[in-house]
């Protein structure tokens, strides 16, 4: 038993912080924020050289073979720089997505293509109603001689405008589906939707009458749902460890500047309810660093309770970050309400991956179905 | 990073599970009943078990001191006796004590031969346990012993304490108190029972007078106190952590059964989606909690010393604690208060602090001593603050220095 990282894991995590604190300062994120396409090429293609777009995928892949612990190490990173880019979509939507329900052929076709940064891919989880149940699809796969014809609306998918590649559930006749659709196909259209994160990117997704090849169709017709939950769970921790570097960031911030911000001719962090507030924080940050690498371990382990684990996580830092970058601004008072101090943009990440492959609510719901079907048995 | 047991903690683990199976009480209905399981315990090599094999300890590693622990949770066993004895005592005298006061008390404090207690606080240093005022005096070849202690528990059945006691009025606040054995039974030792909110008495006042101590039961050099007090409030060496997380996975397991049989609005609160929402953020807390306890264990078995992150620890599990029992409160309603006619299906039978089967009433009350006792949740917060994130000082009266 022993739940510290490596001596490779420490080095991984100290080459993304390096990387990302020389190439992805503030001005950069600020600068992505009003950029048309909301990333550079030129970071993306260093990020493929260090070998973090390939980092899960198998090494005949061109992947380095790693598992989750080391994908929220670095996911955790790019929360604390509040990374914009593609790079959840491409590596643990689109990438794990393929790597868990893929053919030979399918996966031999991206994830090269996905870890040498020369596509990207997304996937394209949720809909009008917002339900992350895999069941609920209501976007429809009919047979159209040897291939497909797709046709419904996707809502919030992440990085849609810049992807190659778009895992897509659709109803056919045998049930729900996975599809690998080209957004840039005809009857594809793909429109912004501008969130608070301006960092992180979404768009909807029109699907009218696509055509897609018989190839296109990841695993059997109507054999998504396990596949998407087992891609859902790994997106809810990887998202978790984005959070927590959120989280991370807005303490380090806060108790930076407690230190030097005086009040009432004190600084304010010789008030407790200053440093009461920061303990807490610091709590809570602890508390999300073990559930998201509790998760990341049980996953890739394949350990009994790996479904739980990722449940637990997602709704324990679901809450957590939001209450420690909110009450990062709290502590900062008026400073940490201006756009021109930087606080509001790990306070934006966190939020908008809040709700993202399911809310706190959600996944305590998971939590209890889990524990009553269990104690049934 | 990789959470399965070695396959020795496992077999280990089998082992202590076989044992506890083929000699755990029934019942235990008296004192005497407790030493005789304690002894028990002992001979097996389950108490004591980091302490130096020379005093008989069994220099055994973190982590299976954490598995007895948690067995015996996980078993419904009664707790030894002798807590203070085996948590605070005898590892204040196995870091401070001298030789000679290791052979006479160690031993003695693992066959629960001599039961101890630890005399602290006082009506008036309670987070502010320096301001302390029992004086001991020098008198050449021994101290004589004044005061007033609070919160003692068990020392009703106790024959020594460790006293903290000022021995220099006008040193500074902190450099003035020294740390002492002191022997219970003797004439100016004045034990009264404190009676809580539970309606019972785990605590004790204590009033001293003209109370003698001999000067060989010091611990520590004179002055030297408030360092050696520092230390052993720090001794939460994780071996409950893992134990503490199995008794509350058991108390969930009886509160997710009574929701199943308790209705509301017609149908099973287990079927109510605010219920659910409710025990789904508990147990994704109490699961956490056991996360943290595996980082803890971790850091013990690299022979690390959590330091001030053991106030992280307590800050969290006692908070939790008190969450989960005002949830449990709010599911079972009336019968959550029941202390005595209580229906079988919401009876608590796991261990409880004291060692006994309990009540919801009884550890629902209990739980609001968690974020009091050992430093209360405010100054676990001040010591993070401070200690952790290097936050600055506050400005406070008794930091300006000067004599008391």
């Amino acid at each position: 038993m022993n739940f510290s990282f490596s001596e490779d894991q420490v080095l991984l995590k100290n080459s993304v912080r390096a990387a990302l604190d020389e190439q992805c300062k503030p001005a950069h994120v600020r600068a992505m924020m009003d950029d048309a396409t909301g990333y550079r090429e030129a970071l993306w293609g260093e990020m493929a050289k260090l070998g973090w777009l390939g980092l899960p995928f198998a090494e005949e892949q061109g992947g380095a073979g790693l598992g989750l612990v080391e994908l929220c190490l670095v996911l955790e990173e790019m929360g604390r720089a509040a990374y914009p880019g593609p790079y959840f979509a491409s590596v643990v939507l689109g990438g794990l997505g393929l790597q868990l329900g893929g053919s030979a052929a399918q996966k031999e076709k991206w994830l090269p293509a996905i870890a040498s940064g020369q596509a990207r891919a997304s996937a394209a989880l949720l809909e009008d109603a917002l339900d992350w149940d895999p069941a609920s699809t209501t976007a429809t796969a009919t047979k159209a001689g040897d291939g497909w014809r797709l046709s419904g609306v996707k809502r919030f998918v992440p990085w849609a405008h810049v992807a190659d590649v778009v895992l897509v559930p659709a109803r056919a006749p045998e049930g729900v589906s996975l599809f690998l659709v080209d957004p840039r196909a005809a009857g594809v259209t793909v429109t912004p939707m501008v969130g608070i994160d301006l960092a992180n990117r979404w768009s909807e997704m029109r699907l009218g009458d696509v055509a897609v090849p018989a190839d296109a169709l990841v695993g059997s017709p109507g054999g998504a749902g396990s596949v998407l939950d087992a891609l859902l769970r790994r997106a809810a921790v990887g998202a978790s460890a984005e959070m927590l570097g959120a989280a991370r960031r807005c303490l380090e911030m806060s108790v930076g500047y407690v230190k030097v911000r005086e009040q009432f001719g004190q600084l304010i962090g010789s008030f407790q309810a200053i440093r009461h507030r920061c303990a807490e924080m610091l709590l809570e940050v602890e508390n999300s660093h073990s559930a998201v690498y509790y998760a990341a371990w049980a996953l890739t382990a394949g350990a009994e309770d790996a479904a739980m684990a990722a449940s637990v996580c997602k709704s324990y830092v679901s809450e957590s970050a939001r209450k420690v970058c909110g009450d990062a601004i709290q502590v900062h008072g008026g400073i940490g309400f201006t756009w021109e101090y930087d606080l509001h943009l790990y306070f934006k990440r966190a939020k908008a991956l809040e709700p993202l492959y399911g809310d706190a609510a959600h996944h305590r719901e998971l939590i209890v179905r889990g524990q009553v079907s269990h104690s049934n048995k | 990073m990789d959470l399965n047991y070695t396959a020795e903690d496992v077999a280990f683990r089998k082992q202590v599970r076989t044992w506890l199976e083929h000699n755990m009480p029934r019942q235990i209905r008296n004192l005497d009943e407790r030493k005789g399981w304690h002894r028990r315990l002992y001979e097996a090599g389950y108490l004591g078990m980091g302490w130096p094999r020379e005093y008989g300890g069994q220099g055994a590693r973190p982590m299976e001191q954490a598995i007895v622990a948690d067995e015996m949770a996980r078993a419904g066993a009664p707790a030894p006796t002798n807590g203070l004895g085996l948590g605070i005592v005898g590892p204040t005298i196995v870091v401070h004590g001298t030789d000679t006061q290791k052979r006479r008390y160690l031993r003695k404090i693992l066959t629960a031969e001599e039961m101890w207690c630890q005399l602290y606080s006082e009506p008036n240093a309670g987070s502010d346990l320096a301001a302390l005022r029992t004086r001991a005096e020098d008198k050449g070849d021994h101290f004589v012993v004044n005061g007033q202690k609070i919160w003692t528990s068990g020392g009703a059945t106790a024959d020594w304490g460790l006293l903290l006691a000022r021995t220099d009025p006008a040193a500074p606040k902190h450099k003035g108190i020294s740390c002492f054995l002191i022997d219970m039974r003797q004439p100016g030792m004045d034990v009264r029972p404190l009676k809580q909110i539970t309606g019972s008495s785990e605590f004790c006042e204590v009033f001293m007078t003209n109370a003698r101590v001999e000067k060989e039961n010091q611990i520590g050099r004179l002055g030297e106190g408030w360092g050696i007090a520092q230390t052993t409030l720090g001794y939460e060496r994780g071996g409950r952590a893992l134990a503490r997380i199995t008794t509350y996975a058991s108390q969930y397991n009886h509160l997710v059964a009574a929701a199943r049989r308790l209705k509301r609005n017609g149908r099973p609160i287990l079927d109510d989606a605010v219920a659910r929402q409710k025990l789904g953020r508990i147990w994704a807390d109490l699961e956490v909690e056991r996360y943290g306890a595996l980082r803890t264990l971790t850091m013990l078995e690299r022979g690390e010393h959590p330091g001030a992150g053991g106030s992280i620890t307590k800050l969290s599990y006692s908070e939790f604690e008190k969450r989960f029992m005002e949830l449990a409160e709010e599911i079972l309603g009336p019968y959550g208060q029941l202390t005595d006619g209580v229906p079988a299906e919401y009876r608590l039978e796991v261990d409880t602090a004291i060692g006994d089967h309990g009540t919801w009433a009884y550890a629902f009350l209990w739980s609001r001593a968690g974020t009091i006792y050992a430093g209360s949740s405010e100054i676990q917060k001040n010591v993070i603050g401070e200690r952790i994130l290097g936050l600055p000082k506050e400005s406070r009266a008794d930091r300006v220095g000067g004599p008391r």
